[in-house]
C-alpha cells in the first residue's frame, strides 16, 4: 500500500514538473524514476485512481503532517525535499527574531536544509521552506516566525 | 585506609545534525560561581548549593545541565572565566572561533626579564605556575681558592670537621713502619668549596693559604655570564584564573594579568559570622581570617584584597547568610556579535 501511495505522490509531481515545462528525461531524473514510468504516468496509464487520489489527500495536509508523511513512506530525506517542494506552490516569508541564539536546532531540524547559521544567528532560505514550521516548534526562545504569502 | 571510588563528575552533551555539538563541563576545574546558571538563556543549567560542597565530600557535580532543556548554544562556555565549560563545534573549540565572543583574559610571564625567583608558583593559588630553573656553577661563582701546604700540615683534621661545605677530605690510613703517617693526602673539593676561609682560620699550623682571584688577578677572570640563573616559565593555562596574584608578587614586574571581569567586592561584618566558606569557595585567594595582633584583639571578620578578585561571584554564591555582594561592572570580551548574546551576557552584570 505505501508503494502505491509513493506511485501517486511520484505521479503528481511529475504532472506538476510537466506544467512547468520539464520534459520526461528530466523528470525521470528528478525523481529517480525510468522514463517509460514516468510516460506511462502521464499517460495516465500503470497508476490507479485511488493511488492518486490519496497522493492528493496527502498533499493537502498541514505542511507539516504533508512532509512527515511523505517522509515516512520514502524514508529518504533527499526523495522528500524534492516531492514536498515540487508538490507546494505556496511561498513562504520567514523572520528570525534577535532573540536567537544561534544554538542550530532550527538548521539541525529542518528537513528541507533551508536553515544555516549566519553570524550567531539563524537564517531560513525562504526559497527551500516549505512551511511546515517545525523549526519554530523546536527553537527553545521561540525566535522564529514563518507566514504564508498569498 | 579505605579506598573510595573516584567518581566522575564531569558531564557531557552533545547534538548531532549539521554540525557536532558537544559541551563538556571539567569538575575540577569549576569554582561553582554561577556565571553559567546566570547566562544560561533556556535554564538549562542549576548550580548546587555550594556551601555544603565546599565543606564536604560532595559526591555530586559542582552543577547540573539538564540535557533536555540545553540547546548547545555555548554561551555558558564563553563566560565560564574558569575554562570548566568546553564548547565544540565538529571538535574545534569556539574559543577558537572570532564568531563567538571570547573573554580577554591573560597571565603571562616575560622571561627575559623574569630572574626564576620562584614567588609565582608558591603564591598562585591553582598552583598553574611552574618554574624550571638552572642555577650557575657554584665554584665558578667563588672568588677565591684554598691550598694546603701538605709539608706544613700535621692531619689533625680540623679543617675537615669545621669545613661547612664538606669540601675536604683526609685519606685516613693505618701508619706502618715503612710509612708512617695517619694518612696519606688532604683534597679540597673545588666545586664545593665556598672560600670562607674557616680551614684558614682553625687550622692550628698555618699549613691552609688562601688565594683570593679577586685581588690577586682583578675582576676578570669572573665572567658575569656565569652568574645568572637560567629557566624556563610555564603558566597552564586551563587551571590559570588570572586572578593576578603572579603579577603582584613578581619582585621584577615580569608578568602581565588581564582579568575577565570589573566590578566590586563588598562584605559586611555585621552579616558575616566567619564561617570560612567563602574563604574556602573563592579560586583566587581573595580572602583570609586576619590574625589580631595580640590575643584577644578585635579585628575585622573576614579580610579581602580585591587586586585578586576577577569578580566571579562564588563567595557570594557560597555565603550562608547573604553577607557578601558581588557586583560586576564590565565584561571584558571580544566583541559580540549577536543581540540575544549580548542580553545573556549583560545578565551577568549588575
Amino acid at each position: 500500500m505505501p508503494k502505491h501511495i509513493i506511485s501517486g505522490l511520484k505521479y503528481l509531481a511529475a504532472v506538476e514538473l510537466r506544467k512547468n515545462g520539464y520534459n520526461q528525461n528530466q523528470i525521470a531524473e528528478i525523481l529517480d524514476m525510468n522514463r517509460s514510468t514516468v510516460s506511462h504516468y502521464l499517460n495516465g496509464r500503470n497508476i490507479s485512481v485511488n493511488s492518486v487520489e490519496v497522493a492528493e489527500v496527502i498533499r493537502d495536509f498541514c505542511r507539516k503532517d504533508f512532509l512527515t508523511m511523505v517522509y515516512t513512506l520514502l524514508k529518504d530525506v533527499n526523495q522528500t525535499r524534492t516531492i514536498v517542494k515540487i508538490c507546494s506552490n505556496t511561498s513562504y516569508k520567514s523572520n528570525i527574531g534577535n532573540s536567537c541564539i544561534a544554538c542550530g536546532i532550527c538548521s539541525d531540524a529542518c528537513m528541507m536544509n533551508a536553515v544555516v547559521l549566519d553570524d550567531l544567528k539563524a537564517k531560513i532560505n525562504d526559497e527551500f521552506c516549505c512551511g511546515c514550521l517545525i523549526c519554530g516548534e523546536m527553537c527553545p526562545t521561540n525566535s522564529i516566525t514563518i507566514t504564508e504569502v498569498k | 585506609m579505605e579506598m573510595t571510588d573516584v567518581i566522575n563528575k564531569d558531564i557531557s552533551v552533545e547534538r548531532t545534525g549539521v554540525e557536532l555539538r558537544k559541551l563538556h563541563f571539567n569538575n575540577d576545574l569549576c569554582a561553582a560561581c554561577g556565571l553559567c546558571e546566570k547566562v544560561c538563556p533556556v535554564t538549562a543549567i542549576e548550580v548546587n548549593p555550594t556551601g555544603a560542597m565546599v565543606r564536604t565530600e560532595q559526591e555530586s557535580s559542582n552543577i547540573d545541565i539538564d540535557s533536555s532543556e540545553c540547546a548547545l548554544c555555548g554561551m555558558c562556555s564563553c563566560i565560564c572565566p574558569y575554562n570548566a565549560l568546553n564548547f565544540d563545534i565538529d571538535g574545534e573549540s569556539i574559543k577558537e572561533s572570532d564568531l563567538y565572543p571570547r573573554l580577554i583574559k591573560s597571565s603571562e610571564i616575560d622571561e627575559e626579564t623574569c630572574i626564576y625567583c620562584k614567588n609565582c608558583e608558591l603564591a598562585c593559588p591553582p598552583k598553574a605556575i611552574t618554574i624550571a630553573r638552572e642555577l650557575p656553577v657554584r665554584s665558578k661563582l667563588v672568588t677565591g681558592e684554598i691550598e694546603i701546604d701538605k709539608d706544613t700540615c700535621v692531619n689533625c683534621g680540623i679543617c675537615e670537621e669545621m669545613c661547612p661545605a664538606d669540601a675536604i677530605t683526609l685519606a685516613y690510613k693505618n701508619p706502618t713502619s715503612i710509612d708512617p703517617t695517619i694518612s696519606s693526602g688532604i683534597d679540597v673539593n673545588k666545586d664545593s668549596c665556598v672560600y670562607c676561609l674557616v680551614c684558614k682560620k682553625a687550622c692550628p699550623v698555618d699549613a691552609i693559604k688562601a688565594v683570593c682571584r679577586t685581588c690577586s688577578y682583578g675582576d676578570y677572570d669572573l665572567n658575569s655570564e656565569d652568574f645568572g640563573t637560567k629557566g624556563k616559565t610555564f603558566i597552564n593555562q586551563e587551571t590559570c584564573v588570572d586572578c593576578g596574584w603572579c603579577e603582584d608578587i613578581c619582585p621584577v614586574d615580569a608578568i602581565k594579568v588581564e582579568k575577565p571581569f570589573e566590578g566590586t567586592l563588598e562584605i559586611s561584618g555585621e552579616t558575616c559570622q566567619g564561617c570560612e566558606t567563602c574563604i574556602m569557595a573563592c579560586p583566587c585567594n581573595v580572602l583570609s581570617f586576619p590574625q589580631p595582633e595580640k590575643s584577644g584583639g578585635k579585628v575585622e571578620k573576614i579580610h579581602k584584597d580585591e587586586k585578586y578578585c576577577i569578580y566571579c561571584g562564588a563567595c557570594e554564591k557560597a555565603c550562608p547568610v547573604n553577607a557578601i555582594d558581588v557586583v560586576r561592572t564590565k565584561i571584558n570580551c571580544t566583541p559580540i556579535k549577536s543581540k540575544a548574546w549580548q542580553k545573556a551576557f549583560d545578565n551577568v552584570l549588575n
